[in-house]
């Protein structure tokens, strides 16, 4: 009995879909965001941005007359987890495309998995660079295109000559902070007045840290905070600084990884004036922005806000469709080549190019913290080509990055050899 | 009819049309002179344009620099005029023109751009402003101007400051500009005499802005002659070698003053001599011959006598050449007799800062003493008094700072909601303790591996559960304000107001257990059921209502708890997470079953990491690995905790 109920719905199922379109199968986009554990806080909000964006895809019809089909896993903030669950969905679910991952550890437990079995994988988030696979495509920013300005804004804006650098203990600080120690040395600024600091996720005692920074000060030179500080320790940071009475105008502080969402756990009164370096903000004025947000809060209430990443998924997304519609398949293959030389507007007004290694050239955003938890934009660059292999560490500095001419993700300019083609460095 | 409609017209434009925006008033036109970089808004290049508005002597100025520096000036891409703007909507503006402040009217913002200058153009005006400020009727400007001054001191300000300071009637004021005019001397004072009689004035002064005008006289440079001059400025000599001047580096100022030959490294001499080898031979010489570094110097001395490589010293002659210099410190800051006073001056806050830096962190190892003191209380007493591995106790405490956070949510006012907050939360954590006990623990007393399994195992489920309820990000616990803000004693030594209230209230539930325990009838049976159950429950004691209400007592503290660390902290789904290692560190290392032992742990663990934090400060996570492998050796010497329960109760 229940075998042929079972047969007769899936029969049924299937003569639905047939039916709805030409296809033979909904194209499916697998979605690899952790929605429980210590990450689910940042990326059930993408993952709720995907659902979105196929579901407007859909109402447009689709992609290439097909419908568009949302598969969502769960790898649960463990990082050996996402190997497992984007091979599930390279396998079992045979999706043609994956939007996912937030860390960068987890970015680099899928990399072996997606290009064994040449999948397609977009990463929303900034990161630290000093990677390319050809299977991936990064559409948050580059070190060059959010550390590397914020830093030139403090140096030339704000005049800071003494840095401190804030961070969690895990890779992307610590890869961010040697390239900025590296930066900063570069331009002068002596060893001995960038203050490095480590702690570790969810960190909340912060009174002698603050104090520390504040201590930097007694040689007359101005102190500028660098905070690489990711998830909720910020809340405590953010709290003790306000309790200290650091004035943005005495001590600012650049956040690389504090948002609108991030905000949105905080008493922002006291943080006004504090500074974060992103390539979108939701302020950002802007026709598509305001549609953006307003279709966001209509699907998931007036009191979210959006995000740099979600306008990374949306500009990877629209440009997968675009280059799918090209390419006439969603074969990877055929995708990736139609992905070079992509044009989307992004939401702060400009238009994104996918360049050949696989990064975005967007514009870097320099905003201010206002009371109402939103960021006040006052400053834009035109767009900065994301750049894979940093310039400021001697030896990626020769490295560069080209999958469309060279067919390399690690290209050496001095032998002008491929280093290597995959990525397991 | 048609003429009169064409009046009406004419009537009703008028208000757009009549005060049209005077594009030829001097403002107008000084602003347009400078444009093209305030439309460019870089700190590097705006300095011409506050400059001309700051010198223009234009009364207008003022409001321009103010208007600019709030965010409210625009400029009108079309006309290229500038003008101030209230923003009505998103999308419309009320404009004003700056000749006059007349209102223009009210226009879409499509063709205006707002002008948002950085906090570093901001800091840059405020410093143009304070000409005008400085003599403002009201304090508060006074006050802002003093704030620019501190920020970003000119030249020019001290002669304003002087030219004020005797008029000024606010003796907060009054002390501040006092202070300033000071602090402005030692920077910009004419002569020696006044700008040493200021730095003098400082001698002990902890204040940063006093180090931070000191600090810059007494920078000095490190120079070489063939002998040490004489003269005031020479701080001392140096010998190369030392710690203060290493060889490489002495040897290095010799090569940059020309006065020596540079020196190359040995893989670089190696290379050298690899590229020059012909026939076997570098330079005459054998290739196989040169297995010591002194025949490598004498080949390569060889090729630079050819002209093939740059001369380069050898390890001897870099000696030999090191000892014909002397090496001595010069002040390059400021001329040698004010440096020599800041010097002094410097030394004696030194000492009195390092005296103020140990309060410093005494006061913040209190401070997490008293925190881990507050998360550690509820489990001294279901760890500590009852035995019961715990490990849901920190979700107890996440649920009570869940509870403020929803009582905020209904009562606004953060005094009020946090007074209903901490009974509510007791009343919370204590029901969900009771039932915890009743339904889970009750089953497993005395089965210490089972109990820790399956508290673990309710601590996942009810993360996940309010993970459901309150989502994933960081929820909002916000103090009352007469706690936002730090008690600072001086620049060095400050504690915020929110830490030492959770001190007052460690000190609060210490005393609130410790009368509990010892002074109620629940106290005593308590006690009595630890120590025996069956005695007790022959002498009328029912063992199961006190076991149920204790462990209820310890999680109702432990909600408490929550709310208190919820207010410094964040509140999270896995705040919980974060204490359970240091409650139980705590609890083991002060003496399970004492709560002066709790006391004495909590301090101990506090302290310990502040003061590893002191030892190791750029990795903080080194301190918290350091502390656990620390309380590990304790452990074994102490294995029952600084205070160990003696006689029957230790048996129980």
């Amino acid at each position: 009995m229940s075998h042929k109920l079972l047969a007769t719905s899936a029969a049924a199922l299937l003569a639905g879909t047939v039916a709805a379109s030409a296809c033979d199968d909904p194209i499916k986009v697998g979605v690899l965001h952790s929605l429980s554990g210590t990450m689910a806080i940042s990326e059930t909000t993408l993952k709720d941005t995907m659902e979105m964006l196929v579901d407007i895809q859909n109402e447009k019809g689709g992609v290439l007359g097909c419908q568009l089909e949302a598969v969502v896993v769960d790898p649960a903030s463990d990082w050996p987890l996402f190997a497992e669950k984007a091979r599930e969905l390279l396998t079992v679910h045979e999706v043609d495309v994956i939007f996912g991952n937030w860390t960068s550890v987890s970015r680099k437990s899928v990399l072996p998995v997606i290009e064994e079995l040449n999948g397609l994988l977009f990463y929303p988030v900034q990161y630290e660079g000093e990677e390319s696979s050809k299977n991936v495509f990064y559409t948050g920013a580059a070190p060059n295109q959010q550390a590397i300005p914020a830093t030139d804004y403090f140096l030339e804006e704000l005049e800071v000559e003494k840095f401190a650098l804030l961070g969690t203990d895990y890779v992307y600080p610590r890869t961010t902070n040697n390239i900025l120690e590296s930066y900063l040395q570069q331009k002068g600024i002596p060893a001995e007045d960038i203050f490095v600091n480590y702690t570790p996720f969810g960190h909340s005692d912060w009174s002698k840290i603050v104090a520390d920074v504040v201590a930097l000060g007694a040689d007359g030179k101005k102190v500028g905070v660098i905070s690489t500080i990711n998830g909720d320790a910020n809340v405590g940071f953010y709290k003790e600084l306000a309790a200290a009475g650091i004035s943005a105008d005495d001590i600012p502080v650049v956040a690389f990884s504090v948002g609108e969402e991030e905000l949105a756990g905080l008493d922002t009164s006291n943080l006004v004036g504090h500074l974060a370096a992103w390539n979108y903000f939701q302020s950002a004025e802007s026709d598509a922005n305001e549609e953006w947000v307003a279709s966001w809060k209509e699907r998931m209430g007036e009191d979210r806000v959006t995000n740099d990443p979600m306008e990374a998924h949306y500009i990877g997304f629209n440009m997968w469709v675009n280059a799918a519609e090209a390419a006439g398949t969603t074969d990877v293959d055929a995708v990736r080549t139609a992905m070079y030389g992509q044009e989307f507007p992004n939401l702060t007004g400009g238009t994104a190019v996918m360049l050949p290694n696989h990064h975005l050239a967007k514009p870097v955003l320099i905003g201010e913290i206002q009371e109402d938890g939103q960021f006040d934009i006052i400053s834009q660059t035109e767009e900065v080509p994301g750049d894979a292999w940093t310039d400021f560490l001697p030896e990626s500095a020769v490295l560069m990055s080209d999958w469309q001419e060279k067919g390399c993700g690690m290209f050496n300019t001095e032998t002008n050899t491929c280093v290597q083609i995959k990525s397991n460095y | 009819m048609a003429r009169f409609l064409v009046l009406l017209w004419i009537v009703f434009s008028l208000p757009a049309s009549a005060v049209a925006q005077q594009a030829d008033a001097p403002i107008q036109t000084l602003l347009q002179e400078h444009g093209e970089i305030i439309a460019k808004s870089s700190r590097r290049t705006i300095g011409p344009a506050i400059d001309a508005l700051a010198a223009s002597g234009l009364s207008e100025a003022q409001t321009v620099l103010e208007r600019w520096q709030a965010k409210e000036m625009w400029l009108n891409e079309e006309t290229g005029l500038f003008v101030w703007a209230e923003e009505i909507d998103r999308s419309t503006i009320r404009i004003f023109d700056f000749a006059d402040n007349g209102e223009i009217g009210e226009v879409p913002d499509d063709n205006f751009k707002q002008l948002k200058p950085n906090s570093g153009i901001r800091g840059m005006i405020a410093a143009a402003l304070v000409q005008f400020q400085l003599r403002d009727p009201s304090p508060a400007a006074r006050a802002r101007a003093l704030t620019a001054i501190e920020r970003d001191a000119e030249d020019s300000h001290l002669g304003a400051l002087r030219a004020t300071k005797e008029d000024e009637a606010n003796p907060d004021l009054k002390a501040r500009m006092e202070r300033l005019e000071r602090l402005l001397t030692i920077q910009f004072g004419e002569t020696d005499e006044e700008r040493i009689a200021a730095i003098d004035h400082f001698a002990g002064d902890l204040g940063l802005d006093v180090r931070a005008a000191l600090n810059p006289l007494v920078a000095t440079r490190v120079e070489a002659a063939e002998a040490t001059p004489e003269g005031e400025d020479i701080v001392q000599t140096l010998s190369p070698g030392s710690d203060a001047l290493s060889r490489e580096e002495a040897y290095e100022i010799l090569v940059r003053g020309d006065l020596a030959k540079p020196r190359i490294s040995r893989d670089d001499k190696r290379e050298a001599l690899i590229a020059n080898i012909s026939d076997g031979t570098v330079a005459g010489v054998q290739v196989a011959s040169l297995d010591s570094e002194e025949a490598r110097d004498l080949a390569y001395a060889a090729l630079a006598r050819d002209g093939v490589v740059d001369a380069v010293a050898t390890e001897a002659e870099v000696d030999e050449t090191l000892a014909t210099f002397t090496f001595f410190e010069r002040y390059t800051g400021a001329p040698p007799a004010v440096a020599l006073a800041a010097a002094t001056v410097l030394n004696g806050i030194e000492a009195k800062v390092a005296v103020n830096q140990t309060a410093d962190l005494a006061l913040d190892a209190v401070s997490l003493a008293s925190i881990y003191f507050l998360a550690a209380i509820g489990l001294a007493i279901t760890f500590g008094v009852m035995g019961v591995i715990n490990m849901a106790h920190g979700e107890f405490i996440m649920m009570g700072a869940y509870t403020g956070f929803v009582v905020q949510q209904f009562v606004p006012d953060h005094t009020v909601s946090i007074i209903i907050a901490i009974p509510l939360a007791f009343l919370v954590t204590f029901a969900a303790g009771v039932l915890m006990e009743r339904t889970v623990i009750r089953h497993l007393y005395h089965r210490p591996l089972e109990t820790l399994l399956a508290t673990f195992g309710i601590s996942i489920a009810l993360q996940q559960i309010a993970k459901n309820i309150f989502g994933t990000q960081a929820r909002p616990l916000t103090a009352p304000s007469w706690l936002d803000g730090s008690l600072v004693f001086n620049d060095i030594v400050s504690i915020s107001y929110i830490r030492i209230a959770i001190f007052v209230l460690a000190l609060l539930f210490l005393a609130l257990f410790l009368f509990v325990m010892n002074r109620t009838r629940l106290g005593l049976e308590v006690r009595a059921v630890t120590q025996n159950p069956r005695m007790a429950a022959s002498m009328g004691i029912n063992p199961d209502k006190i076991n149920m209400l204790t462990f209820g007592f310890g999680s109702g503290i432990a909600g408490i708890a929550g709310v208190a660390i919820g207010l410094y902290a964040k509140v999270t789904s896995e705040m919980g997470a974060d204490y359970i290692v240091q409650a139980f560190m705590t609890v083991v290392v002060g003496g399970v079953g004492n709560i002066w032992g709790t006391l004495l742990g909590a301090s101990l663990v506090g302290t310990l990491q502040k003061y590893i934090e002191f030892l190791n400060p750029s990795n903080t996570l080194a301190a918290q690995t350091y502390m656990i492998l620390f309380i590990i050796l304790f452990i074994q010497f102490r294995p029952r905790g600084i205070i160990a329960l003696k006689g029957r109760a230790a048996e129980a």
